[in-house]
């Protein structure tokens, strides 16, 4: 008994000082967060402490145009940013999988060159890199120079400021969150169970379907989800290399809490933002988790 | 800002994301860094003054001067206004100075008894709040005007001439800034550029969603795209003439025709500065003719010290750009504080950056 209370004041110790820390600096932010988003907005920014659930309304569909006035463009910018947010998670998994298969299969030397070249942009800022795709991409940029001189095109390409700009962009910051997770999951691919299905006669389709995608599965969660959050607040991708032409639901939080100045609004704004990521990742993973246990 | 460099763009996002992130980290630095004795504490705008009135100053008075900048009025304005204390002069654009006098934010500092303050041009006496000086000291001034590849337009006078250049297959790019954008279009619909009139700002709307397909970006980072040819022309500020002078025969700035909207920052002090005396000091070196020419020299922005400006070359003094005459000033028209027409703006914001 008096062991085990001894292991029970060692976990205090050692529990404690990470538990505080994560209540004070990130369940605190985000309790102010829920409490301005319930308030009014002052004329200056900042907020009057009284009620004020027209800012919800202003979104969802309550306000009755006395306060504020509901407006569908709000959902609009969400979903459009769950598009985009979705479409980088499609492509980042269409260029990680199949590569991860291949570095798996690498002599380890080259394995560990090869993650280590997936990481290496992590280093430097992910402005600075942007910076280096406008050169790449603008009308007198590399692409259109090496294009122009192979004699592929006559006239440059409009990429800079498109949404193939944005989607490019968007991929190439997120390639490494997809792919550290799959490729771990596919390192660990037991290749006797592959070859176990071939000898009894799977086609190399079935054994992919009832073999390899399903053992690799936790890793494409795991990384669909790291890119999907992420990206889903990513407004400086469609800023610098889209021109700011389409808005995002960052762009929105941030136009409201400077040049705005409707503080409370800004906070609803997030917090819906974080209740419709929830909804969409727990659905998605019970959605999986229903599929695994059928399988 | 309003000499916004190449990188600040980028720096702004950063700058704006933490500076809402973590205000109150920053500003406990500040007020440390504040403790010592001989100390002055500047809250600016990024590269807007020169360092070397600063090393200056510190030569004269032997008071050491710590700068930190900002990307945006409102930025500065949230920073101070979740309490960050440590700072004792600060340089809001004339609006925004209105804005931190209606919060009780501004010490006064009787400024305009000073010796100096006489060269000071008082049609730049701008702020409501502050008519006659006895708060903060004009500090620089500039217009909005349009910066343009020379190779590509040979001569641009005019917002028409710019809208009009998509469709010789130009490219244009506009600020990404709610004001500016708005306040063009009700400029160019002839109406005031703070209209709060909501059919005024509904034909602004109409005129910004019909723009916008001719539009390539918006962008706080043009300066570059236009060097190489990339843009023909782009919305910016007065301070693009830094780049001009260095690239005269490939850029060019212009106040088009129709008018533009102009920007002023005045020199305030805090209520809460923890080194008044020094503050006030720092504003009368700033009233010396040589220290303010120093400095206009450097940004190529507006001076509103008459005895400064006659001590600028040539080159600066006689450009119509950066020292337009009497006729040219006429044209422009500066931001006021809108109250509750901010929502007006928003609305009309929203719903033009979310067409397609």
């Amino acid at each position: 008994m008096r062991s085990f209370n001894g292991q029970q004041k060692q976990l205090l110790v050692l529990l404690t000082p990470a538990t505080l820390f994560l209540s004070v600096f990130f369940l605190g932010p985000l309790l102010i967060m829920a409490v301005y988003s319930f308030l009014e907005p002052g004329l200056y920014g900042g907020v009057e402490w009284s009620f004020y659930p027209w800012s919800y309304g202003r979104v969802l569909g309550w306000a009755d145009g006395f306060y504020e006035e509901f407006d569908i463009v709000y959902l609009e910018i969400l979903l459009r940013s769950a598009g985009l947010a979705l479409a980088t998670v499609a492509v980042t998994l269409l260029l990680c999988y199949p590569v991860a298969f291949w570095i798996s299969r690498m002599p380890s030397r080259w394995k560990s060159f090869c993650i280590f070249m997936i990481a290496l942009p992590f280093f430097s800022s992910m402005i600075i890199r942007l910076y280096a795709w406008i050169l790449i991409l603008r009308d007198s940029g590399f692409a259109n120079q090496i294009l122009l001189s192979l004699g592929i095109i006559a006239e440059p390409l409009d990429l800079m400021y498109s949404g193939t700009a944005v989607i490019l962009g968007m991929v190439y910051i997120f390639v490494p969150f997809m792919f550290l997770p799959v490729y771990s999951s596919v390192e660990n691919l037991d290749p006797k169970l592959i070859k176990a299905s071939q000898d009894l006669g799977a086609t190399p389709f079935t054994t992919f379907r009832r073999v390899i995608f399903p053992m690799t599965l936790p890793g494409v969660i795991a990384g669909s989800i790291l890119v999907f959050i992420p990206a889903l607040g990513n407004f400086v991708v469609p800023s610098m290399l889209g021109g700011a032409k389409v808005v995002m639901i960052g762009n929105l939080v941030e136009q409201q809490f400077l040049a705005s100045r409707n503080w409370p609004f800004g906070a609803t704004l997030s917090m819906v933002m974080i209740l419709f990521m929830l909804l969409v990742v727990s659905f998605y993973l019970l959605k999986v988790m229903k599929k695994q246990r059928a399988a | 800002m309003k000499s916004v460099n190449t990188a600040a763009a980028g720096n702004r996002w950063i700058k704006k994301t933490l500076a809402l992130a973590c205000l109150g980290v920053t500003c406990a630095g500040a007020s440390v860094s504040a403790q010592a004795d001989e100390t002055l504490n500047l809250y600016n705008w990024g590269d807007y003054i020169n360092p070397e009135v600063l090393e200056r100053f510190t030569a004269e008075t032997g008071i050491e001067v710590n700068l930190d900048t900002y990307s945006s009025n409102e930025e500065m304005l949230a920073k101070l206004q979740v309490g960050a204390t440590g700072y004792d002069i600060v340089f809001p654009s004339v609006h925004m100075q209105d804005i931190m006098a209606q919060l009780g934010l501004l010490e006064k500092t009787g400024i305009n008894q000073s010796p100096g303050f006489e060269n000071i041009d008082t049609s730049h006496l701008l702020a409501e709040s502050d008519p006659e000086g006895e708060y903060c000291l004009p500090y620089g001034w500039g217009s909005v005007g349009i910066v343009y590849n020379k190779t590509l337009v040979p001569e641009l006078n005019s917002w028409k001439e710019f809208f009009a250049l998509p469709d010789q297959g130009k490219k244009i790019v506009m600020l990404d800034d709610m004001r500016e954008d708005i306040g063009l279009a009700l400029l160019l619909d002839g109406n005031s550029v703070n209209s709060v009139d909501p059919d005024e700002l509904k034909a602004a709307q109409q005129f910004l969603l019909d723009t916008k397909p001719k539009v390539s970006a918006f962008t706080y980072d043009s300066i570059p795209m236009v060097q190489s040819g990339d843009i023909a022309a782009a919305q910016w500020y007065v301070g693009a003439m830094i780049y001009v002078k260095e690239m005269p025969d490939t850029l060019a700035y212009v106040i088009p025709e129709e008018g533009a909207t102009m920007y002023q920052e005045n020199m305030c002090v805090l209520k809460t500065a923890p080194n008044k005396e020094n503050a006030k000091r720092f504003l009368e070196f700033f009233l010396q003719p040589e220290i303010s020419a120093l400095n206009t020299v450097q940004q190529t922005n507006g001076s509103m010290n008459k005895a400064a400006i006659e001590l600028l070359p040539d080159e600066i003094r006689n450009d119509e750009n950066i020292n337009p005459s009497e006729e040219t000033k006429e044209k422009l028209q500066i931001f006021r504080e809108l109250g509750t027409g901010t929502r007006l703006y928003d609305r009309v914001w929203t719903k033009f950056r979310t067409a397609s």
